[in-house]
């Protein structure tokens, strides 16, 4: 293991005491917990907005915290649930009286914690709590029937129902318009990812996976979860191309339709790469009659230092399209 | 009747046998998970246990709810969640009690079995920890109602348990990581219903210790 840390153990404290110094502006800490992260600029009878999960991910899920977005956000250690108590503690410090919304990727763990954290604050607080759990990685299981539960996982995509219920909120809406704005994008958004190289948990010392140098894998998720092939390294347009036949091919997007791209790096891809990618992704679009909105390219959900990328499309309507495009100021996200 | 007193006891045979099976849990948990569950299960129970043993709560229901709350805090992960839901429920329906009938036990397995049920949206069958629950809890409220002692029912629970673990070996995972291999997950044992196994031995201790 070769990481600029102190002790393993300190990982996860350490990183949130250097965000809150460099974000005071932004965020802070709740219940005496540095877990326990909170927006500094409340608005009175604004719609919560909570997230959570592991930590591994900067800037998910923590980096959305803030104007526009999201009001508060529980982290686990790397790659495990916060608790429950750690839920609610943020709860508690972002109901403004008009209930709290949890957006949150689904992971058993996170469910079971999430959903615990909604009873007490119901049972305990009298705090009105409605969820929406982003599973938009095609290639981690296939579409659910109707009245089946989704068994996709959360990744990367889940910033677009951030960024779209955030404004939603924003803009004062109740929680059961901001809840049916979250499940619209998240109905909307489909991702796939793929890996060149493994990442070491600070506390486990060594790689989760074995993978070879020539190799990449298609499909694989945030936490080296298997992805559907396994081969050789290729160039970034074939790559690309058969990523985007799949999650083209999943919603589908058609001819005519309008999508927001994002580019995600995984935590050890260069910007350069994303680009490369960004412009293969482009030309394919175009030759599906499919319109661009607007791109995000960078690191918005990594997986600690794992090489890949993944790319996330939101269908947009007139709706979708004026929440997305409105501002937003967190320590990772600033649009204007 | 008993009184909170036994429930002190049931948790502390619980986190030693977690503790004392720490390594078999891993192991089991490493076929299919991540490895971990010896870890969780043991901190889990040992931190629910030390949530009650010196707290003087008289209230049962009171007393289970702090248990799985602590528990909760601690082991925030899959199956330490599962379980801090086991007690929350008992908890709930055991609520006023300060003094506990042998039909009263029967009830908090029972609102245990079905905390985890309600958090995991599992059914017997899916090779979870209610494979080996579900059995004991069945066994333990008919054994009572046939007017078996406590302990004898205690013990029959416990084998029940047992073979409800032993039966998971003919069961196609749904849930977790294991549901992943689909039919090549039939002749792996279950690391949940183990715990469900660990759980039952420990009440059978903790019964005999009445007697």
């Amino acid at each position: 293991m070769k990481k600029i840390i102190n002790k393993p153990e300190d990982y996860v404290k350490e990183m949130m005491e250097g965000l809150y110094i460099a974000h005071p502006d932004l965020i802070t800490y709740t219940g005496d917990d540095v877990h326990c992260l909170v927006s500094v600029n409340k608005k009175p009878g604004k719609v919560g907005i909570a997230t959570g999960g592991g930590s591994g991910h900067l800037p998910l899920f923590l980096g959305y915290v803030g104007k526009g977005m999201l009001d508060g956000c529980s982290v686990g250690d790397v790659f495990q649930s916060p608790s429950p108590d750690q839920m609610l503690k943020v709860t508690k410090e972002i109901d403004s009286g008009a209930g709290v919304l949890y957006i949150y990727g689904n992971y058993n763990g996170d469910i079971f914690n999430f959903d615990m954290a909604a009873e007490q604050a119901d049972f305990e607080e009298d705090i009105k709590v409605e969820s929406v759990v982003a599973g938009e990685d095609v290639a981690s299981a296939g579409p659910a029937a109707p009245g089946e539960k989704n068994t996709r996982r959360g990744v990367a995509g889940i910033i677009f129902i951030y960024k779209c219920a955030g404004a939603a909120a924003d803009a004062m809406l109740s929680l059961d318009e901001v809840k049916r704005v979250a499940e619209k994008a998240a109905a909307n958004v489909r991702t796939m990812g793929v890996a060149l190289t493994p990442c070491t948990v600070p506390r486990v010392g060594k790689p989760g996976f074995e993978i070879g140098d020539d190799e990449m894998e298609i499909g694989m998720g945030i936490h080296g979860e298997t992805g559907i092939r396994r081969g050789k390294l290729e160039p970034a347009d074939q790559i690309v191309e058969e990523m985007m036949d799949k999650i083209v091919a999943d919603l589908p997007y058609v001819n005519g339709d309008e999508v927001a791209v994002l580019v995600n790096g995984l935590g050890a891809t260069p910007l350069d790469e994303q680009y490369i990618v960004t412009r293969k992704i482009d030309s394919y679009l175009k030759e599906k009659g499919i319109k661009v909105h607007r791109y995000y390219v960078g690191e918005y959900a990594t997986s600690i230092e794992m090489a890949g990328f993944s790319i996330s499309l939101l269908k947009l309507d007139d709706e979708l399209k004026g929440y997305l495009d409105a501002p937003a100021q967190t320590p990772f996200f600033v649009q204007l | 009747m008993m009184d909170n007193q036994f429930l002190i006891c049931f948790l502390n045979e619980l986190q030693k046998v977690m503790n004392d099976k720490r390594e078999y849990l891993i192991e089991l948990d490493s076929v299919v998970g991540d490895g971990d569950l010896g870890l969780t299960m043991g901190d889990g129970f040992t931190a629910a246990y030390e949530a009650v043993r010196d707290s003087g709560e008289t209230d049962t229901g009171k007393l289970l709810y702090s248990a799985g709350k602590a528990m909760s805090i601690k082991v925030p992960s899959t199956m330490g969640t599962l379980m801090a839901s086991g007690f929350m429920q008992a908890g709930k329906v055991l609520k006023g009690k300060t003094e506990l009938a042998d039909g009263d036990i029967a009830e908090l397995f029972a609102a245990y079995e079905e905390g985890v049920r309600k958090r995991g949206k599992a059914e017997v069958g899916d090779k979870t920890f209610l494979d080996g629950m579900d059995p004991a809890v069945v066994k333990l409220s008919h054994s009572l109602e046939n007017g078996d002692s406590l302990l004898l029912a205690a013990q029959k629970a416990e084998k029940a348990a047992e073979e409800g673990f032993r039966r998971t070996t003919t069961m196609i995972a749904v849930h977790g990581r294991a549901a992943t291999r689909g039919e090549a997950s039939r002749t792996l044992e279950d690391p949940g219903a183990a715990v469900a196994m660990l759980m039952m031995q420990a009440f059978a201790k903790a019964a005999e210790s009445l007697f």
